[in-house]
């Protein structure tokens, strides 16, 4: 029965879980269609707005038309106005409640632009419901000119806008002639329309030949007007330098700039109003989370300019090494007090406007009495581009004689404003040399300036006041000679010592492998030798002498193998000596002894002891003490 | 036959006679040309030093004390000369070392730079090197032949004969350096004065180095009167075949 009444229970819970979640849709129902009754219920209405009256040329004011109660509305689809540029410019949905009456809204939003100025009406526009048409008010739109007194828009009266109203380049080079070598400024202007995102890829590439190029420098960013537009200019600038003579063509600059523009499909109110500059839809301001644009990669190219290079004028002195521009020069000398040999640094610093890359070290008005060496440099910039500052010699001079003055220093340049060589002569420098003439010549190096950094062969300064050592009394042995020791005859001569010895160290190994040969192979006779025999004595039948022979050679051949440093001749062994051989027992001395006896007995006698064969026994004794011999 | 052995046993006595004699007068010689110099007569002490030149009774103090002369006498390229044939003979001469470097000096005379090698070789003397190189050599070769007689190899064994045979390559290396180096066989050194390095063998070729006397040059080749030249600076040049004189006689 629990059961029963369980079920019981649950049956009662799921049918009023069924009716509340009939109540809960009913009520969302009343929920959803209430609005919507209350909304179709109502006429639909129309108005329009202006979010200001007022305004000025340029300055774009919106127009909102709202439908409520009509969701099917369709609203105007231009409005036209001399004087005003309206534009659709989208459309968004409004909700309103009120005592759980629930209103919709459809807003049509539109931009108008004042043209000119002025006052305008904007007639009722129609606006197709359900319902039937309806009819905005009539609006009026006062539009007076803007600060600068301009009652026509700009934009109103522009011509269709193409690539070069957008972005430009331009390159510009401040002079059409020059000479050879002569650094010429030169700038490229990449313009970005500002009603136009844009992003700047690499730097310009400057093409042409026949002249070399600076790096550029960093852009500068300036805001221009141009034609009525607003663009932000970068600039870059740049040195060429003429390498011949001749005419030769600079550019065209070239750059690629990425840029926004309207996405395809986007409604453009002209066909040449490719980038939308025409449409106030179009400004960052209103676009930059619309989704409308897209990106586009533009390729800038700009004018060439043709520059004649002129050539130098013949003639230039021997000092001039092809610096062109405007210098001037200043030196100096440290210590102003030294000793005749002693170093001095004379500094000379080229200050000025040119192709630094070609001035190179001033020379000596007059180099007689000094001993010059190469000189090092530095370069100090004043501009990005290294075509204008100052750059530092160091010359090292030693004075071979007494000297008052260092003598001034030469630098010839071409100056292209006077068209002439210019030959700049530095300060006397005053010092004080004192000391001995030093005995070498002037110069070390040539004057034709070949001569590698002289750090190695700089001589030093001879200590003062030494002199050389005495002489030498001891000469030593005489007829010395100057032939390297490998090359006499009695150095290879000697070198026959070790050669004969290692030579004979070679022969006397090699004889003595080959007799270690020998005397292994005749080892290897006697032990087979002595192996037969002892598989002979072991069977009967052998006559005494025989026997009796054979035992005594294997005892022979047994002790010549034991004493194999002492060399013995198994012929040579007696019965004293293979005793001694193995250091035996007294009593296999006896056998021993009385072995070598009978056998000697038997081979000198002639006769042969007792019966035609050996002994049982005398057979076993010689077996067993030749066995024991090892 | 006879006349043979007749001669040569003439030849022998001679020889023997006249050795003795030679270095006598060598002697003889040497003493005087040092009277001449104490007594500041440096052209006769010269004539005397270089008599024992000619006759090849050449010594390292021969060489020194003739330097010295010619430093007395203001031939600085000349006594620099002889201070190093005085050090070719003796490299380890401490007085020919000193005066060399001190006359250099005066004479701001150039040398030629030894490359790093041939500066690291120069550790011993080409003599040492090559007594070094042939002790090694053989020390090595008697290894090797009892390396290879022996019946079972130790590694020590071929650990000295790797090692003596590293010796003597290094040792015959640094004697080529040494001898086709900056102080090899042909090392000069100039002795004329106002001696310029010319591009080409023409004395109005353009000139490449001037070089004071003393300085070191390496003769590279000769073309009748001129001989190119390994000069200091790394450079090269064609100078008077007669303006220079070789270290080695």
């Amino acid at each position: 029965m629990p059961i029963h009444r369980t079920s019981h229970f649950l049956q009662n819970g799921a049918r009023c879980g069924t009716v509340a979640r009939r109540l809960g849709v009913l009520l969302l129902l009343v929920a959803i269609l209430l609005p919507s009754l209350s909304l179709f219920a109502q006429a639909p209405t129309v108005t329009a707005v202006l979010n200001s009256s007022e305004t000025e040329v340029d300055q774009p004011v919106q127009l909102e038309i709202r439908i409520t109660g009509d969701s099917g509305a369709v609203p105007p689809n231009e409005i036209a106005v001399d004087g005003l540029d309206i534009r659709y410019s989208g459309q968004s949905t409004q909700i309103e409640g009120r005592n759980l009456r629930f209103t919709y809204s459809f807003v049509y939003a539109y931009t108008i632009l004042p043209l000119k100025a002025g006052t305008f009406t904007i007639p009722p526009q129609v606006v197709r419901t359900n319902s039937g048409p309806l009819r905005t008010p009539a609006l009026t739109l006062n539009v007076s000119p803007n600060d600068d007194g301009t009652t026509t828009s700009r934009r109103g009266g522009s011509s269709p806008n193409s690539l070069k109203d957008v972005v430009f380049a331009q390159l510009v080079v401040r002079r059409n002639t020059a000479y050879v070598g002569e650094v010429i400024p030169v700038e490229v202007r990449l313009g970005f329309n500002r009603r136009v995102p844009a992003q700047m890829g690499e730097p310009p590439q400057l093409k042409g030949q026949g002249f070399t190029v600076q790096p550029l420098s960093q852009p500068e960013s300036t805001i221009e007007q141009i034609n009525g537009q607003t663009f932000q200019v970068l600039t870059y600038k740049t040195a060429i330098t003429a390498a011949r003579s001749g005419k030769f063509e600079i550019g065209p600059a070239e750059a690629k700039a990425v840029v926004q523009v309207p996405r395809r499909g986007a409604r453009s109110r002209s066909q040449f109003d490719l980038f939308g500059m025409d449409d106030p839809f179009a400004d960052p301001f209103f676009n930059a989370f619309s989704g409308r644009m897209e990106q586009r990669i533009v390729d800038l190219t700009s004018n060439p300019v043709t520059v004649e290079a002129k050539p130098l004028p013949p003639k230039a002195p021997a000092s001039f090494s092809g610096a062109v521009g405007h210098f001037s020069l200043a030196t100096e000398v440290k210590p102003k007090t030294a000793q005749v040999g002693d170093p001095l640094t004379v500094t000379a610093r080229v200050s000025g406007r040119g192709n630094f890359d070609r001035v190179s070290a001033p020379v000596l008005e007059d180099d007689r009495g000094w001993h010059t060496y190469p000189p090092g440099s530095n370069f100090k910039a004043d501009d990005d581009l290294g075509i204008s500052g100052t750059k530092t010699f160091e010359m090292v001079l030693t004075p071979n004689e007494p000297k008052k003055a260092v003598p001034p220093v030469l630098f010839t340049f071409f100056d292209p404003i006077k068209e002439a060589y210019v030959t700049l002569k530095g300060d006397q420098l005053p010092v004080v040399v004192e000391g001995g003439t030093a005995p070498s010549p002037t110069p070390a190096i040539a004057s034709n300036n070949l001569a590698a950094p002289a750090a190695t062969a700089r001589p030093t300064a001879a200590p003062k006041g030494q002199d050389i050592l005495y002489q030498l009394t001891d000469h030593g042995r005489w007829s010395q000679d100057f032939i390297p020791l490998f090359q006499r005859p009695v150095f290879w001569a000697a070198q026959a010592l070790p050669l004969l010895g290692l030579i004979g160290f070679f022969g006397w190994e090699m004889r003595r492998r080959r007799l270690e040969n020998r005397e292994g192979v005749r080892r290897a006779a006697w032990e087979q030798e002595t192996a037969e025999l002892q598989r002979k004595l072991r069977h009967a039948g052998e006559p005494p002498d025989k026997y009796f022979a054979e035992a005594l050679r294997v005892v022979q051949l047994k002790t010549a193998l034991a004493t194999r440093n002492r060399r013995i001749e198994p012929n040579m062994v007696d019965a004293e000596t293979a005793v001694a051989a193995f250091d035996l027992p007294d009593e296999k001395r006896d056998r021993m002894r009385e072995l070598f006896r009978r056998s000697d007995e038997i081979r000198y006698s002639g006769r042969q002891n007792g019966s035609g064969t050996v002994a049982e026994e005398t057979r076993r004794e010689v077996l067993e003490l030749i066995e024991s011999l090892s | 036959m006879r006349a043979s052995i007749f001669i040569l046993s003439l030849l022998a006595a001679l020889s023997l006679m006249l050795g003795p004699s030679a270095l006598a007068d060598a002697d003889a010689t040497f003493a005087k040309a040092n009277a001449d110099y104490a007594a500041g007569r440096f052209p006769a002490a010269i004539a005397g030093y270089e008599s024992l030149v000619k006759s090849r009774q050449w010594n390292a103090s021969l060489f020194y004390n003739l330097g010295n002369a010619q430093f007395r006498a203001g031939d600085l390229g000349r006594a620099i000369l002889n201070y190093e044939r005085a050090l070719a003979l003796d490299p380890a001469q401490p007085e020919a070392r000193a005066n060399l470097q001190l006359v250099r000096d005066r004479a701001r005379a150039l040398e030629l730079t030894p490359g790093w090698v041939e500066q690291h070789a120069a550790y011993l003397t080409r003599d040492q090197d090559t007594w070094l190189g042939v002790i090694a050599f053989w020390g090595a070769a008697a290894i090797l032949a009892g390396l290879h007689f022996a019946r079972r190899r130790s590694v020590v064994w071929i650990f000295a004969f790797l090692v003596l045979s590293s010796i003597a390559g290094g040792a015959a290396f640094a004697v080529y350096q040494l001898e086709t180096g900056s102080a090899g066989h042909d090392l000069a050194i100039v002795t004329s004065r106002n001696i310029q390095a010319r591009l080409a063998t023409a004395e109005s070729a353009g000139t490449v180095l001037l070089l004071p006397p003393g300085s070191e040059i390496k003769i590279l080749s000769t073309r009748g009167a001129w001989s190119y030249a390994a000069l200091p600076n790394d450079l090269r040049g064609w100078i008077p075949a007669t303006s220079a004189e070789p270290v080695r006689l």
